[in-house]
C-alpha cells in the first residue's frame, strides 16, 4: 500500500513505538527498581552489596507462612468459586431468557470499583450489618450485634466473598461475550442442539459439548483474574485480617513505613509475590490437566442424564443468594449514607438525613477535582495513543505483532505491587517532583490496556472500503481519520473512554504511591474511611465511587443516540 | 511515453505476483468514455487489480509495471492523490453524514453556496431532487446507488473503477442504474475499469472485455 508522507502519517507510524516504550520502560524499570533492593542493593541505606538478607528478614517475619497461605488460598478459592458458579449459571440457563436477565443484573457490577464493592460487602457482613439485622431478632434472637469476626476474619472468608462476587460478573460476561460472537456462539448452539437430538439432557449437553470448547476462550481471562486477585490490595485491606494481612497488603505497609530499612524486606516480598502469582497460575494449570484427564472417559461414556434438575435447582438457589447478596450490600450502603440514628436490630434507620452527603460534598471538592483531572488526562492520552496505534496498523496493513500485543497487557499481567514501588523509585531517580504528572502517567499504564482492548475490535472491523472510497474521492489519510473514521467510531470511542475513566477512578495503589500520599482521590479517601470510624461517610464515598463511572457510562451510551437523533 | 491529448488510463506491462507466482499480466490503454470490463472467477485477481489501480495493493502482493493517468505516471502516487474514483457493489455512503454531506465530503474545496447549488443540480439530474438533508439509511437501494455515483463524479475524478457495482440491485433497477452510470462516464469522458461476474454488464459497457483465469 502506498502511504503519503505527511506529518499525520509520520506521527501515526511512530505511535506504536511510543506506546510500547511508554508501557515497557516503566514496568521493566519498575521491576528492576524492586529487584535490586530485593537482592540487597539499596544505596540510600548505604547497602551496595548483593545478598539474600532481604529474603532472610522476610522469612523471619512472624506470620509470614500465614500471609503466603492467605494470598494463595483466598485467590485460588475465590477464582474457583467464581468460575464454578459461572459455569453452573451458564449450564442451567443456556438457551433460556434468564441468561440475558442475569447478564443485565450483573453487568453494572463490573463498573463498581473493588474498594467500593469491598466496603459494601463489609457493611453487609459486619456484626451490625444488614445481614444480621435482616434475620434478627425473629430468627436469631439477637438484640445486640453478634460477636463474630466478619469482616476481617482470620481465615480470609470475607476476602473470598468479596473477590468472588467481583470476579463472577466478569467471568460470566466474558463467557456470554464469546457466545455472542456469531462464528463461535452459533456453532456451539448448534452443537448443543445436536447433543439434544442425540438424547442428552440440556445440562449434560452443556457440560459435555459446550464447556470443553467454551473453556478455551475463557482461560486467559480466568488466569488474569487469578493473577489480579493474588496481588490485589483494596479488598484484603478492607475485608481482610490485620494480624497478619495478605502478603500484598503487608508489602504495601512495609513500603509505606517511615522506617526505610523495611524497603529491602518489602522488595524481597514483592519478588515472592510474583512467585506466589506464578505458583497460582501453575496450580490452575495443574487442576486443568487433572480435570481433563479425569473427564476424558466421562465425556464419551454415553451417560445422558446427570441429575440435571437437582443441579438446576441448586443453581437457582445459588443465583438467588448471590443476586440478593449484591442487592442487599448496595441497599445497605445507600441506607447508611442517609442514616441518622440506627438502632440494632432495626432493618431501617430510625431517622434519615442528608447531612452526610452535604458534609461529604463540602470536603469532597479537592478529591473529586483530582479524580476527574487525573482520569480525564490519562484517558485522553490512552485514547489518542490507542487510536494512532490502530490507525498505524491500517496504514501498514498488518496487525501488531504477538509480542507487542503481550506488551500492551504487561501492566495487567505483572502484579502491580511488584513494579509500582520500583516505578516510584524511578520517579525519584529522575527527580520528578510533579506528583500530579506522575499519578497521571501511572494511571495511564493501567488505563491504556483496557482502552486498547475495548477499541481494537471496533477499529479493526470498520469496513476498509469506507477508507478506500474516501481516498478515491481525494481525501488524505488525516481527513479520513478525522472526518470519517472517528465519527463512524464515536460510539466505541465513547464506551472506551468511559471504561478508561472507570479504571482510573478505581485506582488505589497507583494513586497512593505515585502521588506520595499527597494526592487524594475519591478512591483513596474511600479506602481510608473504610477502616475509620464513620460508616456513614464511608458509605457516601463508596457510593460516589460507583456513581462516577456509572454516570460516564450512561453519557457514553446516550451521546451517540442524541447525536444521531439530532441528525435525523 | 507518447503525448496524449484525450483522457486516458494506461496500464503498462503490469505483472501482479503473489509469492512469486504471476497472478495476472496486463497491458491496456483505456480512452476517456470507454469502459474496460474484467471478468473471471473468484480468486482470479480481479479485486487485486483494482487495489493496484487505486494504490492499495496489500503487502502480500507484488507488482511490476506502470500506471499512467492522462500521461502522468501515478504508480507511486498515494491513493488519495490519484483522482481515481471507486464504486463498490455497496454504496458505502457515510452513515454519519447526510446525502448532501456525503457528496460535499467528496467535492473539491470552494464557495459554499456554489457547492450546495452543484449538489442540488446533480441530485435533480438523477431524480433525487430535495433529498439533500436525508440520512443515507432512509434512502432505497437504488437511491443510495445514485448518491454514491454522484459522490464519485463530483469529486472530479480522472478515471473511474467499478467493482461489481450493480450486483446488489434487482433487475429493473440494475438496468436503470447501469444506463445512468455509463451515460455519466461518457458525459464526463472518463476512462473506466469495471470488474463484474455478469455478462449483461459487460455487454452494456460496450467496451473491451478481458476474462482472467483462476490461478491454480
Amino acid at each position: 500500500m502506498i502511504v503519503a508522507n505527511t506529518l499525520f502519517t509520520r506521527t501515526v507510524r511512530t505511535s506504536p513505538t511510543i506506546m510500547m516504550g511508554l508501557l515497557v520502560l516503566p514496568v521493566l524499570g519498575g521491576l528492576l527498581g524492586v529487584l535490586l533492593p530485593a537482592f540487597g542493593w539499596f544505596p540510600a541505606l548505604g547497602s551496595t552489596d548483593f545478598g539474600l538478607f532481604g529474603f532472610a528478614e522476610l522469612f523471619a517475619t512472624p506470620g509470614i507462612e500465614r500471609m503466603l497461605l492467605l494470598s494463595y488460598g483466598t485467590s485460588l478459592i475465590s477464582t474457583l468459586l467464581a468460575f464454578f458458579i459461572t459455569v453452573l449459571i451458564l449450564a442451567s440457563y443456556f438457551n433460556s431468557p434468564w441468561l440475558k436477565r442475569i447478564q443485565r443484573l450483573l453487568g453494572p457490577i463490573l463498573v463498581i470499583p473493588h474498594a467500593a464493592a469491598a466496603i459494601a460487602i463489609g457493611f453487609l457482613i459486619a456484626p451490625s450489618g444488614f445481614l444480621s439485622r435482616l434475620f434478627s431478632p425473629w430468627l436469631t434472637g439477637w438484640d445486640t450485634p453478634p460477636d463474630w469476626l466478619f469482616p476481617h476474619d482470620p481465615y480470609g472468608l470475607s476476602i473470598i466473598l468479596g473477590l468472588a462476587l467481583k470476579e463472577l460478573p466478569f467471568l460470566l460476561l466474558i463467557a456470554l461475550g464469546v457466545l455472542a460472537q456469531p462464528e463461535i456462539g452459533k456453532v456451539l448452539k448448534q452443537q448443543h442442539k445436536v447433543a439434544s437430538s442425540l438424547g442428552y439432557c440440556p445440562m449434560t449437553g452443556f457440560f459435555k459439548v459446550i464447556l470443553p470448547s467454551l473453556y478455551g476462550y475463557m482461560r486467559l481471562p480466568i488466569l488474569a483474574v487469578l493473577a489480579y486477585s493474588s496481588a490485589s490490595v483494596e479488598i484484603p485491606l478492607i475485608l481482610g485480617p490485620n494480624t497478619p494481612p495478605t502478603l500484598a497488603v503487608a508489602i504495601m505497609q512495609w513500603f509505606n513505613d517511615v522506617d526505610l530499612s523495611l524497603r529491602i524486606k518489602a522488595s524481597s516480598g514483592a519478588v515472592i509475590q510474583i512467585l506466589v502469582t506464578l505458583s497460582l497460575l501453575l496450580t490452575w494449570w495443574g487442576i486443568e490437566l487433572l480435570v481433563k484427564k479425569c473427564s476424558a472417559s466421562w465425556l464419551t461414556n454415553g451417560e445422558r442424564e446427570h441429575g440435571g434438575m437437582i443441579i438446576k435447582r441448586f443453581t437457582d438457589v445459588i443465583t438467588f443468594i448471590m443476586i440478593s447478596t449484591i442487592a442487599f450490600a448496595l441497599l445497605g450502603m445507600v441506607l447508611w449514607s442517609f442514616a441518622g440514628f440506627w438502632s440494632y436490630p432495626n432493618i431501617f434507620p430510625d431517622q434519615f438525613m442528608t447531612m452526610h452527603w452535604q458534609s461529604a460534598f463540602t470536603q469532597m471538592q479537592t478529591p473529586l477535582f483530582n479524580t476527574l483531572i487525573i482520569a480525564f488526562s490519562s484517558t485522553l492520552l490512552a485514547i489518542i495513543l490507542t487510536l494512532l496505534a490502530l490507525e498505524s496498523e491500517q496504514q501498514s496493513n498488518k496487525t501488531i505483532s504477538a509480542v507487542s500485543g503481550l506488551i500492551i497487557y504487561l501492566p495487567l499481567l505483572i502484579p502491580s505491587i511488584a513494579f509500582l514501588f520500583g516505578l516510584v523509585w524511578m520517579f525519584e531517580q529522575v527527580n520528578s517532583q510533579h506528583t500530579y504528572l506522575n499519578v497521571i502517567f501511572t494511571h495511564l499504564l493501567f488505563v491504556l490496556p483496557y482502552v486498547f482492548l475495548s477499541l481494537a475490535n471496533s477499529y479493526r472491523r470498520l469496513d476498509p472500503r469506507f477508507s478506500s472510497v474516501a481516498a478515491s474521492l481525494g481525501a488524505p489519510p488525516s481527513k479520513i481519520f478525522w472526518q470519517l473514521k472517528l465519527p463512524l467510531l464515536i460510539s466505541p470511542i465513547l464506551i472506551a473512554s468511559a471504561l478508561g475513566l472507570a479504571i482510573s477512578f478505581s485506582q488505589y495503589l497507583p494513586t497512593l504511591l505515585a502521588g506520595a500520599g499527597r494526592i487524594n482521590t475519591i478512591t483513596t479517601e474511600a479506602v481510608t474511611l473504610a477502616n475509620g470510624a464513620s460508616r456513614r461517610a464511608s458509605a457516601v464515598y463508596a457510593l460516589m465511587q460507583m456513581l462516577l463511572p456509572a454516570l460516564f457510562f450512561i453519557l457514553a451510551w446516550l451521546t451517540p443516540k442524541i447525536l444521531s437523533r439530532a441528525r435525523a | 511515453m507518447k503525448s496524449i491529448t484525450i483522457p486516458s488510463l494506461v496500464i503498462d506491462k503490469l505483472q501482479l505476483k503473489q509469492q512469486d507466482k504471476i497472478l495476472l499480466s496486463l497491458n491496456e490503454e483505456i480512452i476517456g468514455g470507454q469502459v474496460l470490463t474484467i471478468m473471471g472467477p473468484s480468486g482470479s485477481g480481479k479485486s487485486t487489480l483494482l487495489n493496484w489501480l487505486v494504490g492499495m495493493l496489500p503487502n502480500e502482493f507484488e507488482a511490476t509495471g506502470k500506471l499512467y493517468l492522462n500521461g502522468v505516471d501515478v504508480s507511486s502516487t498515494p491513493s488519495h492523490q490519484r483522482h481515481i474514483g471507486l464504486l463498490y457493489q455497496d454504496p458505502l455512503l457515510f452513515p454519519h453524514l447526510t446525502v448532501e454531506g456525503n457528496i460535499a465530503f467528496a467535492m473539491p474545496k470552494g464557495n459554499k453556496q456554489d457547492r450546495l447549488d452543484e449538489i442540488s443540480d446533480a441530485l435533480k439530474r438523477v431524480g433525487l431532487k430535495g433529498m439533500e438533508r436525508r440520512c443515507p439509511q432512509s434512502l432505497s437501494g437504488g437511491q443510495q446507488a445514485r448518491v454514491a455515483l454522484l459522490r464519485v463524479l463530483l469529486s472530479k475524478p480522472k478515471a473511474i473503477l467499478l467493482d461489481e457495482p450493480f450486483s446488489k440491485l434487482d433487475s429493473q433497477l440494475r438496468q436503470e442504474t447501469r444506463q445512468l452510470v455509463f451515460e455519466e462516464i461518457q458525459r464526463h469522458s472518463l476512462p473506466g475499469v469495471m470488474v463484474t461476474h455478469d455478462e449483461s454488464d459487460a455487454i452494456a459497457a460496450q467496451g473491451k472485455v478481458i476474462t482472467l483465469d483462476k490461478l491454480i
